[in-house]
């Protein structure tokens, strides 16, 4: 049997870093394939490749032996391949048959819409996924399990053959997963492919067939889902070398310096809690997208907790937090927060990079009082960053990403903070400024602050950390002391969740 | 196009701002047109003329940085020229006058930060409105209560001079420079440049995004209400539509001077320079046999020729 | 039964936006307008009251179709005055009449064209074609004057069956109105387009191939000529050219539709609700004057709705 799709040594690199190195992947119709890896692994770059929304930059992809040169999402989905993204592409202003028809809606004789013939075929499309929602309802009005479940109806509809799902299963609960479930079986024996990008082991090992590996761009594997256990998927997707990057851990901690107690992010997931200690470096690691970042940003006020306390140096705050002073708040109990984005949410790209480094001193001050130049401030950070630029007054866009980023946390290093929320400290830096950085981070904590470090690069919190919380679903699921952690304790804990907790 | 663009003296020259080009060629104009108009007793009075608009640009250029605008100077203008004229406040003495103005211009702008600041309304919209219902209620007073004479102490400061440049002229040139220093040396320069190039990372990093922008407008109203004095000397009696288009000049004045909404290339000059460019372009038309109509055409070209040049800017690489 | 009655009153499962409650309101200030005058509920003064509201009404239907695609048009004004000034060329109408159109059209197109090619925000855009136009106008026509051709004039006064042409104006006009943004595929495209832009995600539509580029440029090309129709009307109606008719009309539009419920951030609005907008505004007007208030304070009343009527409306971005 030809494959249905064949993605032939495919490569991928945005900017200066590779995405994907010659990747490989077959996949057979009738099929449900997983595609699985840490993130950053490459599998929603290769799959968006497939769905025609990026070029790829070598290697060939074939569709029943015929090569098909994708150049755009039309020319895929007119070749049948349909693509349910997480990031939700429904119109909320429109119904649900003017979200399927979108662009190809049917036209009575006088040039109207024919609402009918749209209504009963979509009608039809989620029929045949057991739903009995109206056509003409406003998507705005639909849950996000019943959005999922348009999404995927809009693909059936399209008549694909190949359909590729990235976490469908992340906003549904058990009785929605089951219908998925349950559907993409029906899917699978009428012939179709179905591409099942998914972190979540039981579902994995109950639905799937077959699983393909990827890390850090490239294929580490393909097998059979019954060929397989659970310790050796892991193993295929960990099993990096710890690069000799880091500083030493210290050994003492301090006092208590930040301390969560039963805070529930969702309204229904479990309570978290932990501590920090002065000299600490503390990491929230897990899969993306498990609540680190809920519960980094409801510290200050972007997102609003459903219970519990939070105290700094032993004061409560008073929550919650207003999402416009939380930042400034902090600011005044010593805390700073060093945003993911730095392009968007942290550097100012097109001033000095003496204005982005001593902005954060600025802002302590009254509006009326003048603005001190901090030139020893900003020269002494730049020297002691080793930041790379043709002086302070340099536009900080037009720095490499790795000098950006140690701009940003220049910011706060010369801040005179005690406590330091850091959203990914090395994305997107290369393998000398990310040293560069966990040699600062640390030097930071032996004069006695404290840093909170939240990152998807496992490794990298392992080096950097003296200890490791485990967030998976809104809440930690394990806690170890980093010199006794590897990738694949992490992982387990991070993957299974509280099927973990129970070990 | 690309090409020239990436040329590296070119793109120095495209750095400076436009208001400093274009005033040289309308110098040249006319010089060229009439020479002997070209001397300082006769520029210092057309120069005087247009410092209202420019002291109207300094608050208009603050709340463009922090990519607002504001359309109700006019209509601050026009109350306090009101207040001042119309008799309302007999034997009211100078330091009242002033008093009020600024009291007037304070409350207003705060009201325009509040709504766009907190509120998060279109600042277009919003200043409009309120400018709109400025002028209706001066007009209705106007109705019961016309405006009459100018206090003769506003006419007389205005026509003093000092070294032989008109006082408003000096006046004006020490406004731009305090608020120069105001936006270059003070925290909040920092926050209004902060802002306006980036409000989530001026957030990230503790600025008071909200209070910032509601201190800009507050601000604007504020020059708003020192303009309507000068423009108040100008003027021998009181009129119904005094100072109503020069908040969209300020508009085109600032953005010829390099200012466009959230940078701030060309400072404070650039602007001031595009004032001056438009008290020459106003010679020039005179000049020319250009009238009203012209200026308005004029106005409209200016500010969309420069938001496509700003526009395509952004864009090239 | 409440519950779906308020339902749609509400418009909450709909994008119809808000419209019941200036239904509401023009119902209440009618009611109260028929008790306390007598002249109200006359027909001659209804007739009189529709006519005064057809430019309004016109003019707000085409700022609607704008709005929709989380854009704005302040040169609407400026359009009415020049067609107005145009028409008053004393020039055969089988000359001027397609002219004012092919104008109007192409002051869309620059409109659409500096938005969609030049990056410029639409207020800044029209803001500029307003002035651009204005002064145009000004030098076609200094002062009110000129002679609008017969047709035209014919074609607002008079009646048919007892009842005025400018009934059928509005009726012909919401007819075409109806035909383009529910009976077309390009209407449900504006509110996909406006849809994307007020949920953040730009480029949504075009996920489905819907072309947002020339979609937009048209919106404000039929803009322009809803205007233009408007212009016409007015033309007819006070059987001159006048440089200074248009003015606040772009104020008054932006009002009308946002009064009607119609979210200025796109995606979500409707065509009755624009209309009852504009209708409310005429009976505002209608109501003050019979009540002998100044037009001076009529103008600062409607800034005042305004301010409030933007005021709750809630948007993402601070700023312009």
């Amino acid at each position: 049997m030809t494959n249905l799709i064949e993605m032939s040594h495919i490569s991928k690199a945005f900017g200066g870093s590779k995405a994907l190195h010659s990747v490989s992947l077959d996949l057979k119709a009738g099929s449900v394939h997983a595609l699985m890896g840490e993130n950053g692994a490459g599998k929603s770059t290769l799959m968006k490749i497939l769905a025609g929304v990026h070029q790829r930059d070598s290697g060939e992809i074939f569709m029943n032996g015929e090569k098909l040169d994708l150049k755009s999402p039309r020319d895929a989905l007119e070749a049948g391949i349909s693509t349910v993204f997480q990031e939700h592409s429904l119109l909320p202003n429109l119904s649900i048959a003017e979200n399927m028809f979108l662009g190809r809606e049917p036209t009575t004789r006088f040039g109207s819409i024919d609402y009918r013939a749209m209504s009963s075929q979509t009608a039809k499309a989620l029929g045949e996924l057991g739903l009995t929602l109206d056509p003409s309802q406003l998507v705005s009005n639909l849950t996000i399990a019943e959005r999922q479940f348009v999404e995927i109806a809009h693909c059936i509809q399209a008549d694909a053959s190949v359909l590729i799902l990235d976490e469908p299963t992340a906003a549904l609960n058990a009785a929605d997963v089951d219908v998925l479930n349950r559907n993409i079986r029906r899917l699978r024996d009428k012939g179709k492919a179905v591409v099942y990008i998914s972190h979540r082991m039981e579902e994995i090992f109950a639905l799937c067939d077959t699983v393909t590996v990827l890390k850090d761009g490239a294929l580490v594997g393909t097998r059979m889902v019954s060929e397989i256990t659970i310790d050796e998927l892991i193993a295929m997707m960990v099993g990096r070398e710890l690069q000799d990057l880091f500083p030493e851990r210290m050994g003492e901690k301090g006092d208590e310096m930040l301390r969560v107690e039963s805070l529930k992010i969702t309204e229904t997931s479990q309570p978290l809690s932990l501590t920090l200690h002065k000299g600490e470096i503390v990491a929230l690691a897990g899969l993306e997208g498990q609540g680190q970042q809920r519960f980094l940003r409801s510290l200050i006020g972007r997102y609003h907790p459903f219970a519990g306390t939070i105290s700094i140096n032993g004061k409560a705050l008073r929550m919650p937090l207003s999402a416009s002073a939380g930042v400034r708040h902090l600011q005044k109990l010593k805390v700073g927060f060093v945003p993911e984005d730095r392009k968007e949410e942290g550097l100012f790209l097109a001033l000095p990079i003496a204005h982005n480094i001593a902005i954060g001193l600025h802002s302590r001050r009254p509006e009326l009082a003048p603005a001190r130049p901090y030139r020893n401030v900003i020269a002494r950070m730049m020297e002691v960053m080793n930041i790379k630029a043709a002086g302070p007054s340099a536009p900080v866009g037009s720095l490499s990403g790795g000098n950006q980023q140690k701009v940003l946390l220049g910011r706060y290093l010369a801040a005179d903070l005690d406590l330091l929320l850091v959203e990914e400290p090395t994305r997107g830096v290369d393998i000398g400024a990310k040293s560069e950085i966990y040699h600062l981070l640390r030097d930071f904590t032996r004069k006695g602050g404290a840093v909170l470090v939240l990152s998807r690069e496992t490794i990298e919190l392992i080096g950097l950390c003296d200890r490791i919380y485990v967030v998976h679903d809104d809440t930690i699921v394990a806690e170890m002391p980093a010199a006794q952690a590897t990738e694949h304790k992490i992982l387990d804990a991070a993957l299974m969740g509280t099927a973990a907790r129970q070990h | 196009m690309a090409a020239v663009l990436a040329n590296p003296i070119a793109r120095r020259l495209l750095r400076i701002p436009p208001s400093y080009f274009v005033f040289l060629v309308l110098l040249a104009t006319l010089w060229i047109a009439r020479p002997n108009m070209l001397n300082l007793n006769v520029m210092g009075i057309f120069i005087r003329q247009i410092v209202p608009l420019g002291i109207l640009v300094l608050g208009q250029l603050v709340v463009m940085r922090v990519k607002s605008i504001d359309l109700s100077g006019g209509g601050i203008i026009l109350l306090i020229n009101y207040f001042i004229s119309s008799g309302s406040f007999p034997g009211a003495s100078l330091p009242f006058f002033v008093g009020l103005a600024l009291a007037t211009g304070l409350v207003i702008g705060l009201f325009n930060g509040f709504m766009v600041g907190s509120r998060r309304v279109s600042a277009v919209i919003v200043t409009l409105a309120v400018s709109i219902i400025l002028v209706g209620l001066v007009q209705f007073l106007s109705s019961g209560n016309p405006p009459g004479d100018v206090p003769k102490l506003f006419n007389d400061l205005y026509n003093t001079k000092f070294l032989s440049v008109p006082t408003p002229v000096l006046f004006w040139i020490l406004l731009t420079a305090a608020v120069s220093l105001l936006l270059s040396q003070t925290v909040f320069g920092r926050y209004v440049a902060s802002v306006g190039e980036n409000a989530e990372a001026a957030h990230f990093s503790g600025v008071p995004v909200q209070r910032t922008v509601i201190l800009a407008h507050t601000l604007a109203g504020l020059i708003a209400a020192i303009a309507a004095l000068v423009q108040t000397g100008s003027i021998a009696v009181g009129s119904v539509r005094v100072g109503l288009d020069l908040p969209i000049l300020a508009v085109a004045a600032t953005i010829l001077g390099g200012v466009v909404f959230g940078r701030g290339d060309g400072g404070v000059w650039g602007p001031f320079f595009g004032a001056l460019c438009f008290a020459l372009l106003f010679v020039v038309m005179t000049v020319l046999g250009i009238d009203e109509p012209g200026k308005l055409i004029a106005q409209g070209v200016i500010i969309l020729g420069a938001a496509i040049f700003y526009g395509v800017r952004v864009r090239a690489p | 039964m409440y519950r779906s009655l308020f339902n749609i009153l509400s418009g909450r499962h709909t994008r119809q936006g808000l419209w019941g409650l200036p239904l509401l309101v023009a119902l209440v200030i009618s009611l109260w307008l028929t008790v306390q005058t007598t002249e109200f509920a006359t027909a001659e003064n209804l007739f009189n009251l529709v006519a005064q509201a057809m430019p309004l009404i016109i003019a707000a239907i085409g700022q609607l179709v704008v709005v929709l695609i989380g854009g704005l048009d302040l040169s609407v004004g400026s359009v009415i005055s020049f067609t107005t000034a145009v028409l008053a060329l004393d020039q055969p109408a089988i000359l001027l009449i397609p002219a004012v159109f092919v104008l109007a059209a192409f002051i869309g197109l620059i409109n659409g064209l500096a938005i969609t090619r030049f990056n410029v925000h639409p207020i800044i855009a029209t803001l500029s074609t307003q002035y651009i136009v204005l002064g145009i106008t000004r030098i076609l026509r200094p002062v009110s004057g000129g002679t609008v051709p017969e047709i035209v004039i014919g074609a607002v006064s008079g009646s048919f069956l007892g009842i005025p042409y400018p009934v059928f104006w509005g009726i012909v006009v919401i007819l075409a109105a109806w035909k383009l943004l529910y009976g077309s595929r390009y209407g449900l495209h504006l509110f996909a387009i406006g849809g994307g832009i007020a949920s953040g995600a730009e480029s949504a539509a075009r996920n489905f191939g819907v072309s947002d580029r020339r979609n937009i440029i048209l919106a404000y090309v039929i803009c322009s000529c809803f205007a233009a129709v408007a212009g016409v009307f007015l033309a007819g109606r006070i059987v001159s050219g006048d440089p200074n008719v248009g003015l606040l009309f772009e104020l008054d539009t932006v009002t009308a539709v946002a009064l009607g419920g119609t979210q200025l951030s796109g995606g979500i609005g409707s065509l009755h609700g624009t209309v009852i907008g504009a209708l409310v505004m005429a009976l505002l007007a209608n109501g003050m004057n019979l009540a002998n208030v100044s037009p001076f304070v009529q103008t600062a009343i409607k800034g005042g709705i305004l301010l409030a009527v933007v005021g709750l409306q809630s948007r993402k971005k601070m700023g312009l």
